[in-house]
């Protein structure tokens, strides 16, 4: 730069100098994406596919690799009953988890969405929880769950749940609960907020519309803002399920993870795949880094087809739900329109003149004609 | 000035050491450079789970001018993942010396090569204790403590229900000197026949201790290879016998390191916990203000070991040579007295065990009951029984396995034969190639 300064520019300078914007123009944009693409390169797509050498060979983690093995690993890890287990325990905790995580975080967005008062207290607010690390809501939240937790005794009390000691520790179905309430807990504030960005997105005329005709705000929130805030169910359903299928430190820390914890339970109660998946690699002597690897692959595989169906599902539903609704009332406005216009021909000749009123713009016309007609 | 007292004190500390080379001689040729002014690290860093005696740590670095860093792990499973990550990536991680839990020793042993060759230190140690720490004869840990077992037991509680109101009659209740495994759980039977708490923590404690007695529990010695659990008869009745007393309810089900277990001492869930001597500070800790704990000087088989560690040195590290030496300096009989003074950790050396600081200090907690003279006497009563069994490859594993078989039972998730069905299929469906 101050060479060029300090001498005037010639003509081959400025022929460089347009070469290389050119260059700047065609290439740049690519370095400029480029550090992702390099970290996902060394970080994501290379262990992705190493993991396919580590599936087909014996592998241990201080020997390293061993015999190849094929499709040996896939079919060991398919007769584990433990696995099948581990793969009830995820879909049920996922479950437990994300259904009411989904309901309460559209019902807190569409609180949100209101005209509240200092708006970026509550919406900040919402997002506390999802600041605590992960393992601390873990660690407080088998407390709370514990036997002499805060829950248990009062529950206990009141002659609930007393047919075992620890029952949310004993009991396979209760434990799942309690790890997904902790899903809920750090999740609901975050997916509140994406569904609030949504919801403000959506035109306000539609409301002003909507309330014009006689919807209710119940019916509003089913037939206008769910709708409208589709993409963004779809997102949201299809994160939170690969997020919430792949849960592995409130289970690991669930029961505080010491000494004979963190393996999901005497009982494998909440043992969930990546669990598993790190037990059988890492954990404390299985050292079967090959089988590990081979349960992360069929797992993608699952969650692949899960979240296939999870979107197809999720699209339906929401378009179903739109579908109806935007005809009748397209129809409703046309029909409204077209009442007001036979209503305005009979009043007097020259409404009856215009052309009949399009569908787009009812209302307007309305006004139009009565005031003509005034 | 000082510094040259300091170097003066270095040399001579470092001219005693290669003199204690110098006698152990010929012990394999492996050892490599010596510890020496020119090779001496500004530090050295520790990995471990338990509080160090700070004295111990301030005289080293007095005598060596080295400051040691503890790299203090929350409790031993973590120091263990450590520890395995790093040696399966050369080293990557590692501190210079690592303290190593019996349970877990054979497992980070598995490859000789990964640790630095000890200079033999001649009766420090009792010989079981040696031999645990070494490899084809190799020394690779040097000692610290052994875990000698006792009960301790809550004298107030067992007044309550008219069983027992001393040490001595706590011992009596639990079969006396001929004390088994059954009479101990009979006595667990008749105390929670009359109260409203369990009578222990949990049976797994009970249940390893028993396993631990068996010479060669899961493995053949000669093969190394797992018995096949359906066949294992010995295995069986212990599994049975545990099983069918947690199918009476005699345990709460929460062993140590369940995160219930601290609120357990405090809400007065059990009367008696299986305790080796390192346990004894844990206790004094989640115990605290409950009254009415004490140390029965009798246990059942005549004795027992679970756990005690050996610090070692990881064959990668940068200063191997003055590592050796802190590992040495740590597991001195002095240091070992510190170390019990601090943690109430039973030591593994000769000079340590029979030393006044250790028997005659009355541990304010379990009444001032002397409890390093009970440790003392039970680990001697026990003797070399002590080291346990075979322990192969695969012996941390198929414990835990049949363990959580206890758990389970413990829990009400089956019955006693279920849950040894649930255990058996689940040793099948590893797949092992077995032993005849």
């Amino acid at each position: 730069m101050s060479t060029r300064s300090a001498v005037p520019p010639d003509a081959r300078r400025v022929g460089w100098g347009q070469r290389f914007s050119r260059w700047d123009i065609k290439v740049s944009p690519y370095l400029y994406v480029s550090p992702f693409f390099l970290l996902f390169a060394v970080f994501g797509a290379f262990p992705l596919l190493f993991n396919v050498v580590v599936a087909v060979h014996d592998w241990h983690r201080r020997a390293g690799m061993g015999d190849f093995v094929g499709l040996d690993n896939f079919t060991w890890v398919l007769r584990q009953p433990l696995f099948w287990r581990s793969l009830e325990n995820t879909f049920s905790i996922f479950l437990w988890g994300a259904v009411p995580q989904l309901v309460l975080a559209l019902l807190i967005a569409a609180v949100l969405d209101q005209n509240l008062r200092v708006r970026t207290f509550w919406r900040m607010s919402v997002l506390v929880p999802f600041v605590v690390m992960p393992v601390a809501t873990a660690m407080i939240f088998g407390q709370v769950f514990g036997q002499f937790g805060l829950l248990v005794p009062h529950l206990q009390d009141l002659g609930l749940l007393t047919g075992s000691d620890s029952p949310f520790f004993q009991d396979r179905l209760l434990s799942h609960m309690a790890i997904g309430s902790m899903v809920v807990f750090r999740w609901t504030g975050y997916n509140a907020l994406i569904f609030l960005a949504a919801m403000q997105a959506v035109p306000r005329e539609l409301y002003e519309a909507s309330t014009v005709d006689g919807a209710g705000r119940l019916r509003q929130f089913f037939s206008v803002t769910l709708p409208s805030i589709r993409p963004t169910m779809i997102f949201v359903t299809l994160t939170m399920t690969i997020g919430g299928l792949q849960i592995f430190d409130e289970v690991r820390l669930y029961d505080g993870g010491g000494t004979g914890g963190g393996k999901g339970g005497a009982d494998n109660q909440w043992t969930t795949v990546v669990l598993y998946l790190y037990e059988l690699g890492f954990g404390d002597w299985q050292d079967r880094l090959g089988q590990a690897a081979a349960v992360g692959w069929i797992f993608a595989l699952i969650i692949v087809v899960f979240s296939l169906v999870n979107f197809l599902l999720t699209r339906s539903i929401s378009s179903s739900r739109s579908r109806g609704p935007r005809v009748t009332r397209a129809q409703h406005r046309a029909a409204v329109a077209r009442a007001r216009a036979v209503a305005a021909g009979s009043a007097g000749p020259l409404a009856a003149g215009l052309p009949p009123a399009p569908a787009d713009a009812p209302a307007v016309d309305a006004d139009l004609q009565e005031g003509a007609n005034r | 000035m000082r510094i040259t007292a300091k170097s003066a004190g270095a040399v001579a500390f470092a001219a005693a050491s290669a003199l204690a080379l110098a006698a152990c001689g010929g012990g394999g040729g492996g050892a490599s450079e010596e510890a020496g002014e020119d090779n001496k690290p500004d530090k050295l860093t520790v990995a471990a789970w338990m509080d160090f005696p700070t004295e111990l740590l301030d005289s080293f670095e007095e005598e060596t001018g080295i400051e040691v860093v503890v790299n203090r792990f929350p409790d031993g499973a973590s120091a263990q993942t450590v520890l395995r990550n790093g040696l399966s990536s050369d080293g990557a991680g590692l501190s210079d010396v690592h303290l190593v839990e019996l349970d877990w020793w054979t497992e980070m042993m598995a490859v000789p090569e990964d640790w630095a060759e000890l200079p033999e230190v001649p009766d420090r140690w009792v010989d079981w204790k040696v031999a645990q720490g070494s490899v084809d004869g190799t020394i690779t840990g040097y000692g610290t403590d052994i875990g000698p077992l006792a009960i301790a037991f809550n004298q107030d509680m067992l007044a309550g229900t008219g069983l027992a109101t001393d040490p001595e009659s706590f011992g009596e209740l639990i079969g006396g000197d001929d004390a088994t495994w059954q009479t101990f759980l009979d006595a667990g039977r008749q105390y929670v026949a009359t109260s409203d708490n369990y009578f222990v923590d949990s049976l797994t404690n009970a249940f390893q201790a028993a396993i631990n007695l068996l010479p060669a529990a899961f493995e053949d010695p000669e093969s190394g290879l797992p018995y096949d659990l359906a066949e294992n008869a010995e295995v069986k009745d212990l599994f049975m016998m545990f099983a069918d007393a947690a199918e009476d309810d005699i345990s709460a089900g929460i062993a140590i390191g369940h995160a219930d277990w601290g609120a357990g001492f405090q809400n007065k869930q059990w009367a008696s916990v299986v305790t080796p001597a390192w346990m004894t500070g844990i206790i004094a800790e989640n115990a605290d203000g409950v009254d009415g704990w004490r140390i029965a000087s009798t246990f059942p088989e005549g004795g027992g070991n679970w756990g005690g560690s050996f610090f070692a040195v990881p064959s990668t590290g940068p200063n191997t040579a003055w590592a050796i030496e802190l590992a040495d300096y740590l597991t001195t009989p002095d240091a070992a007295i510190d170390w019990f003074n601090e943690t109430g950790q039973f030591p593994s050396q000769l000079e340590a065990m029979s030393a006044p600081e250790i028997a005659e200090a009355e541990n304010p907690f379990f009444g001032d009951q002397r409890v390093g003279q009970i440790y003392g006497d039970l680990a001697a009563a026990a003797g070399d029984a002590a080291a346990g069994g075979y322990r192969g490859e695969n012996f941390a594993g198929i414990q835990t396995l049949v363990t959580d078989g206890i758990r389970l039972v413990e829990s009400d998730s089956a019955t006693a034969e279920q849950a040894w069905e649930s255990v058996v299929g689940e040793f099948d469906a590893l797949g092992f190639e077995t032993a005849d």
